[in-house]
Order: structure tokens, then sequence, then C-alpha cells
């Protein structure tokens, strides 16, 4: 970037890899990707609804950038498992041309965990361990895998964003397992950052979105207050398009100034 | 006894005490604090994988418990697993008869994990593994105790997590310490936000001389100049029995 602080208006020829991809937040990160990414540039989408991203693939085919020469390959994965998280670091590494300056990899995939019941009610091992697995674990060694396959080079910008939430810091009644999860990624993240200051970290909290998992919370939430400051969110049109919420982030990308580890919330821009 | 606790008739009451990871280290320091503070009639359940380790414990405490009309009992539990929780709650579930009027369970079981670069930590179950023990063991079997133990009027509930500066403070290389520190500290809040009758308290020990401290000097090199056990034991004691803290709050060993 020159000194007179010019905001980039693309991000490059990049490598962009988001997982979640298929609906919500993921599949508006990969639309906005799109447009964002010079020519020469590639998308990995990753989920584990094969028709989701086909139709996501074809959108995309079909779009501008598309239509320029934007490659998008999808990877049909359950990350909570050894095999996904493998086939996604492939079809990266696939994807991955010697000309493109940008790597960006949104850990986006998330589950919401079953909100209708209060803490004292997880008394099953394997339904917080395989919740860990997805939300936690699969992030940090897809990351680690991103990082091992693509170095730190010369010229090659590395770019983390870890969708968080408010839930990260702070605890929400009979939401256990999104809380402890989203708190365990930030600090997850954080520490990346003090690691590696020449990668750029994010712990982007998008706002309450209107998306599959904001319709589950309001009609699953046990606490009863909880549940209806939902309803009333959902009632008084206060919950975000995708899109508006990912227009904030894509503005922090660009503008590049974010301290890298950070927590930054939609709200707070 | 010590001396640094006022002695104005507080006890930990008529409880049911259990520790995790109570063979070594903190656990252990801990389990020879409590007792001081137990009434009779109390039951102190130590739980860890080494039953001889176990076994030598409950044999040091024997004078006390004689002296004090405890009842020490050893449970040999993996934590990691479903079964190793299943057991403690089983054996605390035996005590559940008996007229107790606090429960007390002190979440003290953890691992240092592998100290290395984050890129490093691309085996997925290895990292499952680690916040298995690190993260699902205390939640699952605090669930458990609370179910077995249900909150009446008359029965005091205290849950300890027993966390780190490193809950709070990302430091490099300790992804998966600071990473699973950062979570129980969020799940204890969650459950100290549901559960009003429930008194939860995540306490940071500071470096202590252990095992794990000297697996760190090994793994990084750094001395923390750690301090006895028993001094944080103490500490940890005096919040018990002072029982002003808002439920749910995390305070370090030096702001005590």
């Amino acid at each position: 970037m020159s000194s007179t602080e010019l905001t980039r208006t693309d991000l490059g020829r990049a490598l962009c890899i988001i997982t979640g991809a298929s609906r919500g937040f993921g599949r508006t990160v990969a639309r906005e990707m799109s447009r964002l990414v010079k020519p020469g540039s590639a998308l990995v989408l990753a989920a584990r609804s094969a028709d989701d991203l086909r139709a996501l693939k074809v959108e995309l085919a079909e779009s501008e950038a598309g239509r320029a020469g934007l490659v998008v390959e999808c990877v049909v994965a359950d990350l909570g498992e050894v095999g996904g998280l493998e086939s996604v670091v492939r079809a990266s590494e696939e994807a991955f041309s010697e000309h493109m300056d940008h790597i960006i990899l949104f850990n986006n995939a998330a589950s919401l965990g079953d909100v209708s019941r209060y803490t004292q009610s997880f008394t099953n091992m394997a339904e917080v361990d395989s919740y860990l697995s997805l939300n936690v674990s699969s992030s940090l060694c897809l990351t680690a895998r991103v990082l091992q396959a693509f170095p730190q080079r010369p010229g090659v910008r590395r770019t983390v964003v870890n969708i968080s939430s408010l839930c990260a810091l702070q605890p929400f009644r009979s939401w256990v397992l999104y809380c402890t999860g989203k708190a365990a990624r930030d600090m997850m993240f954080k520490v990346l950052a003090e690691e590696e200051p020449d990668l750029r970290v994010l712990n982007y909290a998008p706002g309450p979105l209107d998306t599959a998992m904001q319709t589950e919370a309001r009609f699953r939430t046990a606490d009863p207050s909880l549940r209806k400051s939902y309803l009333d969110m959902f009632a008084q049109s206060q919950l975000l398009s995708c899109e508006t919420s990912c227009a904030k982030l894509t503005k922090l990308l660009l503008e590049d100034t974010y301290t890298s580890g950070a927590h930054v919330d939609f709200y707070e821009l | 006894m010590t001396d640094v606790i006022p002695t104005d008739g507080r006890t930990l009451g008529r409880c049911i005490c259990i520790i995790t990871g109570a063979s070594k280290g903190f656990g252990r320091a801990l389990a020879h604090q409590v007792c001081c503070w137990l009434k009779p009639g109390s039951v102190l359940l130590l739980v860890a994988r080494s039953e001889t380790l176990l076994q030598e414990l409950k044999e040091e405490l024997k004078g006390f418990a004689v002296e004090q009309q405890l009842l020490v009992n050893c449970i040999v539990a993996d934590l990691s697993t479903q079964k190793g929780v299943n057991e403690a709650v089983r054996v605390a579930r035996l005590e559940s008869e008996k007229e107790n009027d606090h429960v007390l369970l002190i979440n003290n079981a953890a691992s240092l994990g592998d100290i290395s670069q984050f890129s490093s930590f691309t085996d997925l179950d290895v990292v499952n593994s680690y916040m298995s023990l690190n993260i699902s063991s205390a939640l699952v079997l605090t669930a458990g105790m609370l179910q077995v133990f249900p909150r009446r009027p008359g029965l005091r509930w205290t849950v300890v997590n027993l966390s780190s500066v490193f809950a709070t403070e990302a430091l490099p290389s300790w992804v998966l310490y600071c990473t699973a520190k950062a979570a129980r500290k969020m799940m204890f809040s969650v459950l100290a936000v549901g559960e009003p009758n429930v008194r939860v308290l995540s306490y940071s020990p500071g470096p202590l001389d252990t095992g794990m401290q000297k697996d760190i000097l090994r793994m990084t090199g750094v001395d923390n100049h750690p301090f006895p056990c028993k001094d944080s034991a103490v500490k940890l004691m005096k919040l018990l029995l002072d029982d002003d803290f808002a439920s749910g709050t995390h305070i370090d060993f030096f702001s005590v």
C-alpha cells in the first residue's frame, strides 16, 4: 500500500478458501469474494451439501467473475471428520497457482449445538466431543494444514478469518456449547496472531444474521428471556442480512488496518 | 493447620467434596488443605487415574480423616472417557443419600498438551483428544454431578474451575492449552448465569511447583519461578470460606 493510505479495491489474485460455504453467511462470503478477487483467482468452497454447493458453483460460473475465468472448486466434506480436512487442503493445493498473491481462509463452518437444554444436561461425552471436533478442532487443524501447505513467501499475503460471535465474549443461558466453542476459537486465533506477525488474523463477529442458524436459535432456545429476545429481533426486523454484515467484513479486509488477532464486531464499525 | 485463614468457625460444612486430578500437584495439595475445613461426616472423593498414588494420598490423610471423622474415598478413573466420568458420578451418587449441606466439585484434572507451533497441529485426533480431556470432561463431569445432587434448600453447591492466566492471555506455541482454558472459562461462566443456586469460581492458581511446570521448563526452557502448591491451595480455601466471590468470576492467585 502507498503512503497515502489508499484502500485497496480488490483482494488481489487470491486463493480463497471458505468453509460452510453452501448457505448462510458462508455463501454470501463466497459471492462477495467472487466480486472482489482479480482474474486468475480461485475459490475453494467446502460444505457437506453437494446439491447446495453445486447450485452455488453454477451461479458463480454464470456471474461476471465466472465468465471472466474465476475458478470455483467445491469440496463436499464434513470438517468434523479427519478425511474432510484433507480433501479441502488437497483441493486448495490444486487450485493454487504461482501468480496468486493472496491466500484467504474463512473459518466459517459452525453449528449451534443443542440450545434447548441447559448446561447440566450435557452428560454425554460423545455429544460434547463431536461438537468441539467440528467447531474448535477442525478450524485449528484446517488452518494449520493451510499454513503448512502455503508457507510464508515474498509477495504473497495470507489472511485468516474466524467467524466469531458476541457469544465468544459473553455467556448466554442454555448456550453452553456455542459460547464455549466461540470463546475457544477467539483464543485460538489470538494465539495464531501472536505467533505469526506476518499473518493477518481477524476474529469477526458478524452480528445477528437472518439465517437458518438464527431460526434454530429463535425456536429452540431453552432460556425464555433469551428466546424472547431472538423472537423480538425477528419481529422488529433487527436481524441483519448476510450481505449487510459481509459488506463490513469486506471493508475490514480491504482497509486491512485491523489489529491482527483482534475481535471486531459488526456493531463496532 | 494454617494461620493464614481466619479461624472464626467458618467451615466448608458437612460436605461432599470431589477433587479431580487429585493424585499429584495442585489436586493433591488441595486434598490436604480441604480436609482442614470439612465438618465431621463429610466425604472427600479423590479422582485420578493412578490407584497407587491415590492410595498413598489416602494414607497421608488417614490421621486427619480419623480425627475429623471424614470419609476419604479414591476413585480410579480416566475422566477423558465416558466410562471414567460415569464411575466418578456413580460413586458420588452412593454418597448422596447422606445428609450433606454442601457439594464442592473441584475440576482440577488437566493436561499441558504439546507446546508447539500452531501450524504443527494438523492431526484432528490429537487435537480432539486434548479438547476431550480438558474441555468435554469437565463439562460432562460437572453436569453429571449436578444431576446426582439436585439443588434443594439447605444444600450449598460450589463448582471450581482450575483456570490459568492463559485463559485470557494468548501465548505463542501454547494454542492447545490457551484454547482449552479460554473454553473452560466461558463454559463455567455459562453455568454460572444459568444456575443461580450454584456458586461458580474460576481460579487461576499461579505458576506452581508441579510436574506440569517441570514439563513447561523442559519443553520451553522458561522458568516461571513456581511456588509451592500449598500456598495457592490455601488462597483457594480462603476464597471458598469467604464465599463472597461473584459467581462466574475469574480470580487469579496474585489478586487475592
